[in-house]
């Protein structure tokens, strides 16, 4: 008989006849494709989402000329323009917008030059006004604007309207000159997109004689190559030249470190799925060792009987798989508008309209939910075939399994955590700019501490029963006693449901410490730095650059300064510049202003420097980490790329700052406004004469520019609670998943005890015959699940205080430096520990209540 | 002591309803050492099952010291067998994670009592069975007729008014059985209230009364005297 027909009449009635364990890890298994399914269905919608935006806005050009994102001037288009082999070279202003009324709703905005701009961009305008007989042409007239139809559709504008739209320079009327049809740039974005002339553009958005890019396509025959050598030799150092591809690279390292935590997610919440797989198979093992017996019995081969475990996993696995793709799909559905919100605020809009679902991705995932599946299966399986004859068929149904796998698993176990030990050690001793100090290693480390800890679950287990025995067996009476007795009786198999427990919980308790951490960090890290009363920001108070803002006059201080009450509104900038290829937030502060009222923490160099030496002059202060990537320390020279060209400045000290993950580099807003000509600001900090009341302030410039302008008005507490709403935001999607792993935690638990409920149903018929009430059955299961629950709660929290600590240093430190300290959060751990609990005994109600309805008389008889 | 009024119970074997016990009316006195006996099928095992509370009749009354057994709920009915049973089965039916002196205690354990007060009169009773030096024993420690006596120090650790024994020898050799009955009659001599069920004559014959059954009903009641030892 071979493995088919062994499956298909043996394995399929086991699967129908258990049918509520195959359904348990059934979805077990699917809840962890889903994981992955719906993680990587989301990322990739939001990479796509960005990569189409790029390629529609983008057109026919091939190369883009780029610089720091406060523009550059646009005698650089006519370098461009005459460098041989260059076809068509038109400029571009990208920036934001928002409607001035209703839900304030922000669009992007095109300012392009109207004559030349049809030979990169396709626009099709079918609705036009009345009186114009060539829409780009009439947007010459500075008031103009087209507006997609899908917005006007959405925001109820027609043709001839008069729009209020926020700017630069505060409120400004448009007139709808046309609509453009969904196509080319016009469906970026989800149609939030307007395109203006450029020159009214510059106008409007503080941009004048400057422009964001350069969009350049190339003659016949010209390599992309040489025309980039040339194109970068005609203009002066910094500029970046590439290829809308490459800035969607661009984007997709900008977004590498979130969509890496991301994948570990999934990854993980299909590791849990295996210790159920691992469980139903290993019970299921114990349950038919009878049935084996006979198998062998009768001459089936051992690679015969651990092949129709496989089988049967593979089968249920793939069916769960396909079960996964399903729910992982929804799943991304529910997400997608919140991991959007997040994406959106932290790294630049996106407008994700359809999911991304791409066949060869659901076809890997189903091979990694069943590959998972199988070696999870294949320990069990290889034990079944090592099951002679004679002992499956005289034995009981019971598997007393011996400790005798145990010293090996010590021995693994040690191994592990040694092994995550040196990856930290090297990780820790490598030097700042060296690629073992990287993400990847702490990642190592932590999974390699994981698995080793989850190998020492049994021998956890046994510890945690003996204390329990000696400390609480005792004042819970019998039941108490037996069921410390019942969980060391099959120690491997409730180590493996412990272990299911331990991993979902170090996850919650990981990522709560992590949270805590680094909310604590910038919360602290606010305090010191952030003093003022009020704070105006034209963006999300944590928005990077990039994402929905529009900068503000720097005259703006001025009007603000003249408001009752109001001692001081000091102005800041903050832009990406572009080094070797990684971005870095450039942040102008007005530096003696500032120094008048905050502190900088400085890490390296002289805390009096600051003052003294960078206010007017080339020099600048770095974060630990731009310090640390690029080697640098007080007294070096750094060069940066500006409107002007390169730029030789001197580091002054090395400051912390949580500012950006990609890194901060400060410097004196005089200089700023000197080099790169740019006189915006993105921010103001707003200080109250003593006596004055703050909310009094903070209403009185809400009520100034209430009708001028779309910004954020925060008073020091709003501005404290928006920044943790916001990190709360971004935790979202780990929530979600660490629900998802309890869930699959509680079906281990589930599992397993029904498992033992099964197999003890001679044992609860016993007790019931001599006068165990209904009641202490459940309770006797119930103390089970609940012990169950505390060991893997009380070694999840253990494990998760340590891997929080490397999440911590893989990903924080590495992006904001090492002044970001590691907290506990202890509360959190309570939290855990109950769910913990609470978790294992909802888990055992079900075994819990099937345990106490068993009848006697049929239990008895039962072998 | 107990007293069946026209016990009856069927149950349903697939579509078919077996009726195990037919309006069986019996009186069982104090002291007395009763042996039920049958072919298989008879229904001597429901009949025991019945009079130990493990189940309940389909019709007529059961009574144990004037106390109905039937129509109570499941908790009152546990109690009694908790406080006023003691079983002892084919099988022995101990609990293999427990030790020798732990499953003897187990009901008393069940009424909360501390097990350190329990100890030593479990471990009286496994001296008294013979058992001194298998206390601390697994039953997987034991053997055969051993698990049946640290049964039998179970069933007797509540002083129950009856001790209920199915077939306590099914499973052991001649030898082993017999010195399981000379206990059980010893313990008859004592004032002890035992029934018995078994299918083999010679054992039958160490109760004072002997019941045998015939499909669900009672075909012969003969009181004896039992075996002298």
């Amino acid at each position: 008989m071979n493995i088919l027909q062994l499956l298909r009449h043996i394995s399929v009635k086991h699967l129908r006849h258990q049918k509520a364990r195959s359904l348990m890890a059934l979805i077990g298994i699917a809840l962890g494709v889903a994981a992955m399914v719906s993680i990587d269905i989301v990322n990739m919608s939001v990479l796509r989402s960005f990569e189409d935006n790029i390629n529609r806005i983008t057109g026919r050009a091939v190369l883009q000329v780029t610089d720091a994102e406060s523009g550059f001037p646009e005698a650089m288009l006519d370098v461009v323009q005459k460098v041989p082999g260059v076809e068509y070279a038109v400029p571009v202003i990208e920036t934001n917008g928002c409607l001035a009324w209703g839900d304030e709703r922000a669009f992007a905005v095109l300012g392009v030059d109207v004559l030349q701009d049809g030979n990169i961009r396709d626009y099709s305008i079918t609705d036009e006004s009345s009186d114009i007989p060539d829409p780009l042409l009439f947007l010459a007239r500075p008031d103009s604007i087209l507006l997609t139809r899908e917005m006007a559709a959405r925001e109820h504008i027609a043709i001839d309207q008069q729009i209020k739209v926020q700017t630069v320079q505060g409120t400004r009327t448009f007139t709808v000159r046309g609509l453009l049809e969904p196509d080319g740039p016009a469906k970026a974005l989800g149609g939030d997109i307007a395109v203006m002339d450029l020159y009214a553009a510059q106008l409007a958005f503080g941009k004048e004689g400057r422009i964001d890019r350069i969009d350049v396509s190339i003659l016949r025959g010209e390599s992309l190559d040489t025309m980039k050598e040339r194109i970068q030799a005609a203009l002066p150092e910094g500029y970046n030249i590439d290829t809308p591809a490459g800035r969607s690279r661009q984007m997709e390292n900008l977004m590498g470190r979130f969509r890496k935590s991301m994948d570990m997610i999934g990854y993980l919440a299909l590791f849990v799925g295996m210790y159920l797989i691992y469980n139903t198979v290993a019970i299921s093992v114990v349950q038919r060792g009878r049935e084996i017996g006979i198998l062998r019995a009768l001459g089936a081969t051992r690679r015969q009987v651990s092949g129709l475990f496989l089988g049967e996993t593979v089968v249920l696995s793939l069916a769960a798989s396909l079960l996964g793709i399903g729910l992982g799909i929804i799943l991304a559905k529910i997400s997608i508008t919140a991991v959007a919100r997040t994406v959106s605020s932290m790294y630049g809009r996106s407008s994700i309209t359809d999911l991304t679902i791409i066949p060869l991705h659901l076809a890997k995932d189903i091979a990694i939910g069943v590959a998972a599946s199988v070696i999870a299966a294949f320990f069990p399986s290889r034990s079944s075939s090592r099951i002679s004859p004679i002992s499956a068929i005289r034995s009981t149904p019971y598997s007393s399994d011996a400790l005798r796998r145990h010293r090996g698993l010590t021995i693994a176990s040690l191994a592990f955590i040694g092994i995550a030990g040196a990856i930290l050690l090297v990780y820790k001793t490598a030097a700042h700019a060296s690629p073992l100090r990287s993400s990847s290693m702490t990642i190592a480390a932590m999974l390699s501490l994981l698995l080793g800890i989850s190998l020492s679950t049994p021998l956890f287990l046994r510890r945690f029963i003996s204390m329990f025995h000696r400390l609480f067996a005792g004042r819970l009476g019998a039941g108490g006693r037996l069921a410390g007795l019942n969980l060391e009786k099959n120690l491997t198999r409730n180590a493996v449901a412990v272990a299911a427990v331990f991993f979902s919980i170090s996850l919650s308790v990981s990522s709560s410490s992590l949270l805590f951490s680094v909310q604590k960090g910038l919360m602290d890290y606010i305090d010191d730095v952030e003093r003022s009363d009020v704070l105006i920001t034209s963006g999300h108070p944590l928005a990077s650059a990039g994402a929905q803002t529009i900068p503000m006059p720097l005259e703006m201080a001025l009007e603000i300064e003249a408001i009752p009450g109001v001692d001081a509104a000091d102005p800041f900038r903050k832009l990406f510049i572009t080094i070797s290829g990684r971005r870095v937030l450039l942040e102008a502060i007005d530096i003696p202003r500032w120094l008048k009222r905050n502190t900088v923490k400085v890490v390296k160099g002289m805390q009096g420097d600051v003052g003294t030496m960078m206010p007017g002059k080339d020099v600048i202060s770095v974060s630990e980490s731009v310090a640390s990537r690029y080697g640098l320390k007080p007294g070096d020279h750094f060069t940066l790329p500006t409107p002007q060209g390169p730029v030789r400045f001197l580091v002054i000290s090395v400051v912390v700052s949580f500012a950006s993950d990609s890194g901060v580099i400060f410097i004196d807003y005089q200089t700023f406004r000197r080099i790169w000509q740019d006189h915006n600001a993105d921010m103001f900090s707003v200080y109250v004469r003593p006596g004055n009341d703050v909310i009094d302030v903070r209403d009185a410039i809400r009520e100034l520019y209430k009708d001028k302008r779309k910004m954020f008005v925060l008073d020091s507490r709003e501005f404290r609670a928006e920044i943790k709403k916001l990190l709360d935001q971004s935790f979202e999607m780990n929530n979600a998943v660490n629900l998802l792993t309890l869930a699959i935690a509680g079906f281990g638990i589930i599992i397993t005890l029904l498992a033992s409920v099964f197999e003890r149903t001679r044992e609860i018929g016993i007790l019931r015959s001599i006068g165990m009430k209904r009641g202490q059955v459940s309770g006797l299961v119930l103390i089970e699940s609940a012990l169950l629950g505390l060991a893997g709660g009380l070694l999840g929290t253990f494990a998760g205080v340590l891997t929080g600590w490397i999440n911590l240093e893989g990903f924080f430190r590495l992006d904001f430096g090492d002044s970001i300290s590691y907290q506990v959060h202890y509360l959190s751990i309570c939290w855990a520990l109950l769910l913990a609990v609470g978790l294992a005994v909802l888990a055992g109600l079900y075994p819990a209540r099937r345990a106490a309805k068993t009848n006697i008389t049929e239990a008895l008889s039962y072998e | 002591m107990i007293q069946l009024k026209n016990a009856s119970k069927s149950y349903m074997q697939g579509a078919r309803e077996v009726h195990a016990l037919r309006n069986v009316s019996l009186n069982i006195g104090k002291g007395e050492f009763l042996s039920v006996m049958g072919a298989s099928g008879s229904g001597k095992s429901t009949l025991l099952n019945l009079i130990g509370g493990l189940d309940q009749p389909s019709g007529g009354e059961i009574f144990m010291d004037g106390k109905p057994l039937h129509g109570i709920s499941d908790d009152e009915l546990t109690l009694i067998r908790r406080r006023r049973v003691g079983f002892i089965f084919q099988f022995f039916n101990l609990l293999p994670v427990l030790t020798a002196a732990e499953n003897v205690s187990l009901p008393l354990l069940l009424e909360g009592t501390p097990f350190s007060q329990i100890q030593p009169k479990a471990v009286d009773l496994l001296k008294k069975m013979g058992l001194e030096e298998r206390v601390d024993h697994r039953p997987e420690q034991l053997s055969g007729g051993e698990m049946q006596r640290v049964a039998i120090a179970r069933a007797l650790v509540t002083n129950p008014a009856v001790l209920l024994a199915d077939e306590p020898t099914g499973n052991l050799d001649s030898h082993t059985s017999e010195e399981i009955f000379m206990l059980l009659k010893s313990l008859h001599e004592q004032g002890q209230t035992i029934v018995m069920v078994t299918h083999d004559p010679r054992a039958a014959a160490y109760g004072s009364r002997i019941v045998t059954l015939k499909d669900g009903a009672i075909s012969e009641d003969i009181t004896t005297g039992g075996l002298e030892a």
